[in-house]
């Protein structure tokens, strides 16, 4: 449920972990490859990690959203390689009972990874690169 | 005691390698990153840095033992 993997991420196994007769709702978050920032054409983008660690934290901070809203079950997946504009380079699920929840449960999971996962992400222009955080 | 580094994203770019040993004679994390700043004197540790003992994040103040890895992690970009 919690992985981090240069293989292509799939929603259908986003999906499929999630869901459950008990709840009635899937919630979920993409975050694809953008073609521009702060002005700049992107032209691809690399993402590295700290494996272990990264994956640890998708399982806090999934067990964090289950004591904080009453949710059913959490998929955490992160991409990392070479990735081309239009990947999609992070795919979260949530299922809850409830949409209310299973949309709170997501949009804390993916803040969080922003602020916690050890994961760096470095983008290439037609004319340089940069390492971008937040 | 002999400490085991990983830098990571724009930290290993700078020292021009992603892994460190450093001989500490203290036993705190503050003690290891005295050794790598004397080892990797072209690493930039400001105050966005932050740092793992293991697989979890760890003060300066924190204990470290023999065979511990410590982390060097520059601000975080995933999503």
């Amino acid at each position: 449920m919690f992985k981090v993997t240069t293989e292509p991420l799939s929603i259908d196994e986003a999906y499929a972990a999630v869901r459950r007769d008990d709840c009635g709702a899937v919630a979920f978050f993409v975050g694809t490859v953008r073609d521009h920032h702060d002005g700049k054409k992107v032209t691809r983008i690399s993402y590295s990690a700290f494996q272990e660690m990264a994956v640890k934290e998708f399982a806090a901070i999934a067990a964090e959203a289950a004591a904080r809203w009453k949710i059913g079950a959490v998929y955490i997946a992160h991409r990392t390689g070479a990735l081309a504009i239009g990947d999609a380079s992070v795919v979260i699920a949530v299922s809850a009972p409830h949409r209310a929840e299973a949309f709170e449960g997501c949009r804390h999971a993916i803040e969080a990874l922003k602020k916690l996962a050890p994961i760096w992400k470095e983008e290439f222009y037609e004319t340089g690169k940069a390492w971008i955080s937040g | 005691m002999k400490i085991a580094v990983q830098l990571f994203g724009p930290l290993a770019e700078q020292a021009g390698v992603p892994r460190l040993e450093v001989t500490v004679s203290g036993a705190t994390l503050q003690d290891v990153l005295a050794a790598v700043a004397v080892a990797a004197p072209t690493l930039k540790l400001d105050r966005s840095v932050r740092f793992a003992v293991n697989t979890d994040y760890a003060e300066p103040s924190a204990a470290v033992r023999e065979g511990d890895t410590v982390s060097l992690i520059p601000p975080v970009g995933g999503g």
